[in-house]
């Protein structure tokens, strides 16, 4: 089978446009006088962050898609949410002991009513434990300093996870059965309204996420005589975006809930047979897209320093196309495609200017060539629709 | 015959009601908001071709709009307004030959040229062809995907297309994200609009009901029984892509004519949202249903300004009796459908106790200043149609006409569920075991089934 897939043609096509790709760019490096080694480490640095948000962002779509065969439109805006989230949680803290009890009570109880429902947690000594957890922590955090990244990032993902949860079980949880068109139009719909929602609630202006955190200090260093620009959120993006990968890795290979998340997307209704919650394995899917999302949306508002309502639009539809290149459905497939797309983005601004101005009509040039040409992906199943 | 006529007078009593608008003083809001209703209705028309008729999930009509906009405007912008574009982005090139004007005098056509009108038409057409041809492009991938990877391609074709102008090498033409103002043209006048609309609708209802349309809904409800009865797939979908796309540009050249100016904000993705809020709400694949579904969308957004700032007090009352409302509706139909004896329900009682509640705050603290002040809020036009888009998906997904078409015989005409005496003589021969000797079998056929 795997000999086969090898030696099918379109595979070898693609290795074959990928390869002259590879040779145009070297010889594009070769002509270019001025591409130092220090721009080598500099695009690769800056590519390697790109690609790894693009990466997380993906996962969410790609993971939603393969258990319920839906494009989520609205995790662009799902991403918002969670810089807007960490951006308030950063700005706002320390609040008042009684503002804050009373947004540890409302924001806490949602959470601890989902986690609860997501993780089948109604032993009471659980319960008891992770209510402890949840409305202690929340209430120190929230009550006594200014939060740092970490905290922001942490409260961030755990709020718009719940966010995402919500978002599946009043718009999505309806519709199950329905047919897949009617699903992605409310999911525009959603996404539209959480834009304006965005615009409503934040403001439709532009703010500064500065976050005054040694990320953002410069740590420039030379190599030769040029200069590379170097920050601790290029490093701190990988790392983080790694450290996630694993744990999703873990979660889905080795706990009961992803053997189910496994079984669902491979077959809903037989592995609703089986006596999976199939219901209970989609909220949880959305609530671990979220969560990637909103990690994605801190660390991209750390690494450009700004945020605005409509800031998940062209996220959204590179994280969507990294997800499609790298097979959707596939989750080391997602990886990969968003790796790939920072990229291919980041060098060819910085190999070819003049193009700079066309970077989000070659998103979906390639959006369009990928899923005409191979639908499947590089590393998806063959999606061939049966009579 | 009888039709026809009725048809022809309500056309009639429709332009005398505009004639009555059109001179009465103070009409001009409403005015403007009929055109947009034509201007749209064109659009989503359109749109519901290829989304409702053949059941393929287009995300691209923006992009056709945009194209008719664009050429539109370029080929109507007059000599005066093309100067000053030298010092901005417009090449000469651009400004020197894509001059309709230019082209119907190099014809020994004067007399067209001289008419602003006759090129206003000519515009419009080149501008739907223009889309067309954009539209083959579009509809090629319908051959080899389905579904909602092909409503994303065209999404993704719908936003390359908003994105182009704005670069670099083609702002010569289209002048950047400034866009191009000061475009003649009558759109403005609402008997163009109206006339165009007139068009659209006999064009549509006649290709609905032609073996062409029968082909379109054939692919819609089964491609493959659709190819067997011998239906060229390939060429029915490109065609219908072709005509969708073409009408679409006339609406855009149409709107940009009346805005007068075209910039790619005006074409954003939110124009095809507003579209498919429009047909879903009218009934995809129905025509009246479109026209519907448009007029209410527009009038949402023409006199929906008041949704933007509302006061505490009319919020408060509102939300409050929508709520109780909700929560009697909810339990009397629970009731009513699964026959329970009055059980009030938590979570209705919980709905109705928050907006009794509600009601009394606002009664209570009416007079208070903070009361009546007026709250901006921006967007809330947008979030009400992508919650009623929602709401139509959870709900009523066949929107409110459905497939049905409007048409005299379901208003006046006789009503095709009472059978004639001729229908009865029939029946009755049917049903007499003498006469008809394929009953018993069949009887015996049914009872074994």
């Amino acid at each position: 089978m795997a000999a086969s897939k090898i030696t099918s043609r379109s595979t070898i096509i693609s290795l074959l446009i990928g390869a002259v790709f590879v040779v145009l760019l070297g010889a594009r490096i070769n002509s270019l006088e001025n591409y130092t080694f220090a721009r080598v480490v500099q695009d690769f640095l800056n590519a390697l962050t790109l690609g790894s948000l693009y990466a997380l962002i993906a996962l969410g779509y790609t993971m939603v898609y393969g258990i319920i065969r839906l494009i989520n439109f609205a995790h662009g805006e799902i991403f918002m949410l969670g810089s807007y989230f960490a951006f308030y949680a950063m700005t706002l803290t320390p609040l008042p002991w009684a503002i804050s009890l009373l947004v540890t009570i409302i924001l806490g109880g949602t959470v601890l009513l989902v986690l609860r429902s997501l993780f089948n947690l109604e032993e009471p000594k659980r319960t008891f434990a992770l209510s402890l957890i949840i409305f202690g922590g929340t209430f120190f955090l929230l009550t006594f300093r200014k939060l740092g990244w970490v905290e922001g990032l942490t409260l961030s993902m755990l709020a718009t996870g719940v966010a995402g949860v919500l978002l599946e079980a009043i718009a999505y949880k309806p519709l199950r059965g329905a047919p897949r068109e009617s699903m992605l139009i409310t999911a525009i719909a959603a996404s539209f309204f959480l834009q304006n929602f965005g615009q409503l609630v934040f403001g439709a202006r532009v703010r500064g996420f500065n976050a005054q955190t040694i990320l953002n200090k410069p740590l420039n260093f030379h190599i030769g005589p040029e200069t590379v620009y170097f920050t601790g959120i290029l490093v701190v993006v990988p790392l983080i975006t790694a450290l996630l990968l694993w744990v999703l890795n873990l979660f889905v290979s080795r706990t009961r809930l992803g053997k189910a998340m496994r079984a669902t997307a491979q077959d809903a209704e037989v592995a609703q047979m089986m006596g999976v919650n199939v219901n209970q394995v989609i909220a949880l899917t959305f609530f671990i897209g979220s969560i990637l999302a909103a990690a994605a949306g801190v660390m991209y508002a750390i690494r450009f320093g700004q945020i605005h309502p409509l800031m998940g639009l062209m996220p959204g539809i590179k994280a969507f196309t990294a997800a499609v290149i790298g097979g959707i459905g596939s989750l080391p497939g997602a990886v990969l495609g968003g790796l790939l797309l920072g990229f291919i983005e980041i060098y060819v601004v910085s190999l070819f200017p003049t193009l700079s101005a066309y970077k989000d009509v070659f998103a979906f040039v390639l959006l369009i060539l990928i899923l005409l040409f191979r639908p499947s992906g590089l590393v998806g199943e063959d999606l061939t629709e049966k009579v | 015959m009888r039709d026809y006529l009725l048809t022809l007078l309500s056309v009639g009593l429709a332009a005398l009601a505009l004639y009555f608008l059109t001179v009465s003083e103070g009409t001009s809001g409403l005015l403007s908001a009929l055109t947009l209703i034509f201007i749209w209705g064109i659009a989503a028309i359109s749109l519901n071709l290829i989304n409702g008729q053949l059941g393929i999930l287009s995300l691209g009509h923006h992009g056709f709009m945009l194209i008719g906009g664009y050429v539109t405007a370029l080929l109507m912008l007059p000599a005066r307004e093309r100067r000053p574009f030298r010092t901005r982005l417009l090449s000469d090139w651009a400004r020197n030959h894509l001059d309709l004007d230019k082209w119907l005098r190099g014809l020994g056509l004067d007399a067209l040229a001289n008419s602003i009108d006759a090129k206003f038409i000519i515009a419009l057409f080149i501008a739907g062809l223009a889309a067309a041809l954009l539209g083959i492009i579009v509809g090629a991938p319908s051959l080899r995907l389905k579904g909602d990877y092909l409503a994303i391609v065209t999404f993704g074709f719908g936003e390359i297309i908003r994105l182009l102008p704005n670069a670099p090498e083609v702002a010569a033409f289209t002048n950047g994200p400034l866009g191009i103002k000061g475009i003649p043209g009558n759109a403005g006048n609402i008997w163009w609009t109206f006339l165009a609309l007139l068009l659209v609708l006999w064009f549509f209802s006649r290709l609905k009901f032609s073996s062409y349309g029968r082909a379109f809904e054939g692919i819609r409800e089964d491609e493959i029984a659709a190819e067997a009865m011998g239906v060229n797939l390939a060429y029915h979908k490109i065609l219908a892509f072709t005509i969708s796309a073409f009408f679409a540009g006339v609406s855009g050249g149409l709107y940009a004519s009346y805005l007068q100016s075209v910039d790619t904000q005006t074409f954003n993705f939110f124009v095809t949202f507003f579209l498919l809020v429009a047909i879903s709400l009218g009934g995809l694949g129905s025509i009246t249903g479109a026209l519907l579904g448009t007029a209410i969308v527009v009038l949402v957004r023409v006199y929906g300004g008041f949704l933007e700032q509302p006061n505490p007090a009319w919020v408060g009352y509102l939300s409050g009796a929508v709520l109780m409302l909700a929560a009697f509706a909810f339990s009397a139909y629970i009731r009513k459908a699964r026959r329970l004896r009055p059980v009030i329900e938590p979570k209705h009682f919980i709905f109705g106790a928050v907006g009794a509640v509600l009601l009394v705050i606002t009664i209570a603290f009416f007079k208070q200043p903070w009361m009546q002040q007026t709250v901006q809020f921006f967007g809330m036009r947008k979030m009400l149609l992508a919650v009623i888009l929602i709401l139509i998906m959870i709900y009523r997904r066949e929107g409110v006409m459905g497939r049905a078409e409007f048409s005299w015989k379901l208003i006046i005409g006789p009503r095709e569920d009472i059978p004639t005496d001729e229908q009865r003589k029939q029946d009755a021969w049917l049903s007499n075991p003498d006469l008809n000797p394929g009953l018993k079998e069949d009887g015996d056929d049914d009872a074994s089934a």
